[in-house]
């Protein structure tokens, strides 16, 4: 936080005419940022929409469907959620109530209990958890993700059952060495954990890790796996 | 606005006022509603957040009007009364939005045109706006977007003009720093 800093934040502003400094300053890579960041937040609210009122006799439009349902597990209530591309939700430790809100407010969609629809995820995480099955035959539905996430995610599902990783070693493969950081936000947000083995992801010390569903199930589902005994 | 002048005391009251002031409180409202709107959705990230504390600012504004004198600056006072407004409608929302709000880039404005490189951004940016203490923010937006003065954006969200650049200054190095980990 310096007093170049400032002037770079002045001239962007609009606050402080670009000297020729901080021209040069802009184009190096504390301007690019600050230019980025700028530009995120005219997209974010720029325009601050003010949804208009809708039109009385307007069709409400069509909402996609999402399947939903729940299975017993060893570690505790598995709730899973299909849309017509695939394995969209997986989730433990929460209500169905909160779960099948979060599908409406998130997806748009209409969640609707089904176990015809998601019989086939229900079976493979049966098999998972009896020990019985280590890899899941299943589309996955990633798409309202970010390109990112969906690169963190693509790589992760190629680690193997009985392979550990760290956060850095995926951050290597998508090509974005020095991004473990992210690709941990990115794994936080697995939309399908277990599908996709966020679990075998892990600091690069050698210890365990974050996991969003709390460090209790990732240990759970190593153990399953064979692999709790080479995490520190 | 109709809801405004719903009770008939409040009529009457912005009926003298027009006869006594050149800026009555309908003009006042006509001309500033949405851009009141706007700024409150800047701050709650919410559209419908926003349109309760948009009707809350002008039920305020309302009863407050006729104390306001007339060398004032209207326009800030009633981003005054917005950025208080908000800050009641945040409490004890802030704590779920936080929650959802890395998930919700869905649910904010444009975010859906974004290319897939700038949305990455768009959603680190998002979490560091919402992170941000509710005077920054203010701050930030009423200079990024509603072309304030320093001195007006002192006026409207407290304290001096240097602290409100300070504010600015230091909401836009806090969003920088959200991008920095992921080069």
């Amino acid at each position: 936080m310096t007093r170049h800093d400032d002037t770079l934040v002045a001239m962007l502003l609009g606050d402080a005419p670009a000297t020729p400094a901080v021209r040069r300053r802009l184009a190096g890579d504390e301007g690019e940022r600050s230019r980025r960041a700028l530009s995120a937040l005219d997209a974010l609210y720029g325009d601050a929409r003010v949804q208009p009122a809708a039109h009385p006799d307007a069709q409400p439009p069509a909402r996609p469907m999402v399947y939903w349902d729940s299975l017993d597990a060893l570690i505790g209530r598995v709730l899973v959620a299909v849309s017509d591309a695939g394995v969209v939700r997986i989730a433990f430790r929460r209500s169905a109530a909160s779960f099948v809100a979060e599908l409406a407010q998130q997806l748009g969609a209409e969640a609707v209990r089904s176990r015809a629809r998601t019989a086939d995820v229900v079976r493979q995480l049966r098999g998972y958890f009896a020990g019985e099955r280590l890899a899941f035959e299943l589309p996955v539905d990633l798409g309202r993700l970010t390109q990112f996430q969906r690169r963190v995610l693509t790589a992760t599902a190629a680690v193997p059952a009985g392979r550990l990783v760290s956060y850095g070693d995926i951050a290597r493969r998508i090509g974005r060495p020095g991004g473990s950081r992210a690709v941990g936000q990115a794994l936080g947000h697995n939309p399908v954990p277990i599908v996709i083995p966020c679990h075998r992801v892990i600091a690069a010390s050698g210890r365990i890790g974050g996991y969003t569903g709390g460090l209790g199930i990732k240990r759970a589902l190593l153990r399953i796996e064979g692999t709790l005994a080479a995490v520190a | 606005m109709k809801s405004a002048f719903t009770n008939r005391r409040g009529a009457v009251l912005e009926m003298m006022r027009m006869r006594t002031s050149p800026l009555g409180f309908a003009d006042l409202v006509a001309r500033h509603r949405s851009e009141i709107h706007r700024y409150l959705v800047r701050l709650l990230g919410d559209v419908e957040d926003a349109r309760d504390a948009c009707q809350d600012t002008m039920l305020r504004a309302q009863v407050a009007f006729p104390r306001l004198r007339p060398d004032s600056n209207p326009r800030a006072w009633l981003f005054r009364i917005a950025t208080n407004a908000a800050r009641n409608t945040g409490r004890g929302r802030t704590r779920r939005a936080r929650h959802t709000a890395d998930v919700e880039l869905d649910g904010l404005p444009a975010a859906a045109v974004a290319s897939p490189e700038q949305r990455e951004d768009l959603r680190l940016v998002a979490r560091a706006v919402d992170a941000l203490p509710p005077r920054q923010r203010a701050a930030l937006m009423l200079r990024r977007f509603h072309g304030l003065a320093y001195a007006e954006i002192a006026a409207s969200v407290g304290g001096t003009e240097t602290a409100a650049r300070a504010n600015v200054y230091q909401a836009i190095r806090k969003l920088r720093a959200a991008l920095e980990d992921d080069l």
